[in-house]
């Protein structure tokens, strides 16, 4: 009996863990759309009052000095932002003369491989791969795949995302800006 | 092998292309391939160019890889201490021998047959020579190239591939030079980790001459002024100050009066807060020594410097190199500066106008890129190639002073002098065939009337 016992709770960890991931992608597909969708204010409301957004630099080093890829936290970044400074990349967007938006770009996000590698304490880490394609005017053309790293923060019967770190697989940027959101 | 680098068969005559007396400026300059590859020989190959910071590459076999142009290049410190400006291409079949930017190595081997070079450049062995080179390659003469010259100023180290360009420090002249000391002079320097680069679709001379204009704050970036991050009166002051130097070097943007700068001072002494735009300039100029570093009309200029050709000196404790990747496309460097024993609130303020102001992701910069490779495209089609620009600003309504101290300057509102002496110099660097020629033949800056 003890047997059968565990399968039913081997069973329901599997049931429980799928009902999260379905959240998880949910919320992930969810934001992507707001971001798609022009919906930046929204966006906003899914954002911590505590969040670090954060994509550091990228260099080619040879395999043995591999660990030097990345720049660290409190040095150079692209992205090094917190919700005041998001709040004034969005705010931008609004004021008018925002050339780089203005007329707007167009994107679609492509959010996939999306896994919960952490559940504690009321915070998901959740590692994702990520395209960001982006046309703008008649011909321009950029598109960036990445991964990030999220925390994702129960509220509610929902999230609000605690931290976004994103990992780019570029070292030179090779569009003429980063203006949009990742 | 370094006589054999400067070879300048090709020759276009530009010498009609910019009009000092009206202003006006040929568009094909920036789309013309032909033009491009005499940039690449007389300005490139011939000037000095900003290779890295001395903090950058600390410990013997530390490396940072740069451009001459198009001539990729590995900077490196070697066993002695000394920093060597190497070609990245192995003299064997012409493969690079470091596909790292950055990183420390002991030599470097060539992934193709494995000849390997030593820090200084030194080829030290191949596999077979003794049994296919039947040891007899002269090691001695097939290393990897040197740059003709690398010397350093105030920790900058710059390299040229022309023997006979002037010594560094008579080339930067006094105004580059002091361009250089806006940096050097706050204190000790130690490079961030992390050097910003991304591509803008434009030709890097459109790069270059916007780091002097003051004309187009307001409008390109108009949203940092609209949320706040920037004042009005700090973005495009009415207060202008441009100084300019031989060979092209110049300084454009804020500057104020003396009597302002007096004012300013008296204020912050008396430990009142910073109430006008120039008052964190001031209170900036006021740290260790700098006011007598700068000197009587250094210290009141918080403007743009430019190293011709292509290193602009930003207020933020940042450098940036317009690097050409063809007339059409340019790739931007950022380098970022901390200043040791600076205050912590400073150093905080200084990071977060580096990481949030400037670069592709920039609150300011993002709205650039467009603005310069749009201009970059109107200059291709037929019709609009053979139509000159407009780069008429403040011309002849101005008055280069002199100063007891030698410092000379232009003090006035919104101009477009920075442009001008920059596509004035280009022109001469283009006609001349030789170092012997340009020091020749170059203009001197305006004295007087201008």
């Amino acid at each position: 009996m003890s047997g059968q016992r565990n399968a039913n709770e081997g069973t329901e960890a599997l049931y429980a863990a799928m009902l999260r991931q379905y959240e998880v992608e949910q919320f992930l597909f969810y934001e992507a759309d707001l971001l798609d969708s022009r919906r930046y204010d929204d966006w906003l409301t899914l954002l911590a009052d505590d969040i670090h957004y954060w994509m550091p630099l990228r260099r080619t080093t040879t395999a043995r000095e591999v660990d030097r890829e990345f720049t660290r936290p409190g040095g150079m970044a692209l992205f090094d932002n917190d919700k005041e400074i998001l709040t004034m990349r969005v705010q931008r967007l609004s004021v008018g003369r925002a050339w780089a938006e203005d007329p707007p770009s167009r994107t679609r996000r492509l959010i996939t491989n999306i896994r919960v590698l952490a559940d504690a304490d009321g915070e998901l880490q959740v590692a994702c791969n990520f395209k960001l394609y982006r046309t703008r005017l008649n011909s321009e053309e950029d598109s960036w795949i990445g991964r990030r790293e999220d925390t994702l923060r129960r509220q509610g019967d929902s999230f609000v995302l605690a931290r976004r770190h994103i990992f780019l697989e570029q070292t030179v940027i090779l569009s003429q800006n980063l203006s949009n959101l990742f | 092998m370094s006589e054999q680098l400067i070879t300048t068969d090709r020759q276009v005559d530009v010498s009609q292309c910019f009009n000092p007396q009206t202003g006006t400026l040929q568009r094909h300059i920036f789309t013309d391939e032909a033009i491009y590859q005499q940039e690449l020989e007389r300005i490139f190959a011939r000037g000095w160019n900003f290779m890295c910071h001395e903090s950058q590459i600390p410990a013997a076999g530390d490396f940072f890889m740069n451009w001459i142009g198009e001539d990729e290049v590995i900077v490196v410190r070697d066993r002695e201490g000394k920093i060597n400006v190497l070609l990245n291409s192995c003299p064997h079949r012409g493969n690079t021998v470091c596909r790292a930017e950055i990183g420390n190595t002991r030599s470097f081997f060539c992934s193709y047959h494995g000849w390997n070079f030593d820090l200084d450049g030194r080829l030290v062995g191949m596999p077979g020579e003794k049994e296919f080179y039947r040891d007899e390659i002269d090691k001695s003469v097939w290393g990897l190239s040197p740059a003709a010259k690398v010397e350093s100023y105030r920790g900058f180290v710059f390299a040229t591939l022309d023997p006979s360009a002037p010594a560094l420090a008579d080339y930067l002249g006094w105004v580059g030079r002091l361009g250089i000391d806006f940096l050097a002079s706050k204190g000790e320097l130690e490079f961030l980790d992390g050097v910003v680069k991304n591509r803008i679709q434009c030709n890097w001379k459109l790069a270059v001459d916007n780091l002097y204009d003051w004309y187009h704050v307001k409008v390109s970036h108009g949203t940092a002024l609209k949320l706040g991050l920037v004042s009005d009166a700090a973005m495009a002051p009415m207060d202008q100050m441009v100084l300019l130097g031989e060979l092209g070097h110049g300084i454009g943007g804020p500057g104020i009066s003396e009597e302002k700068f007096q004012d300013s001072m008296r204020r912050l002494q008396a430990g009142e807060p910073a109430s006008v735009w120039y008052d964190r300039n001031v209170a900036d100029r006021m740290t260790g020594n700098m006011i007598e570093e700068l000197g009587p009309v250094g210290k009141r200029s918080f403007g743009h410097p430019n190293i011709f050709p292509n290193l602009w000196v930003a207020l933020t404790n940042q450098l940036c190199l317009r690097i050409p990747r063809g007339p059409f496309e340019t790739e931007l460097w950022w380098f970022t500066f901390q200043v040791n024993d600076e205050p912590e609130e400073r150093r905080k303020f200084n990071l977060f106008m580096a990481n949030h102001v400037f670069g592709p992701a920039g609150i300011l910069e993002q709205d650039d890129g467009e603005n310069w490779s749009h201009s970059t495209r109107g200059a291709k089609g037929a019709f609009g190639k053979k139509l000159p620009l407009n780069f008429a600003m403040g011309k002849g309504s101005d008055r280069m002073e002199a100063d007891a101290s030698g410092q000379s300057r232009i003090e006035t509102v919104v101009n477009e002098h920075g442009q001008r002496w920059t596509y004035q110099a280009w022109q001469e660097w283009m006609q001349a065939d030789s170092w012997e020629t340009l020091l020749a033949n170059h203009s001197q800056p305006p004295q007087g009337d201008c």
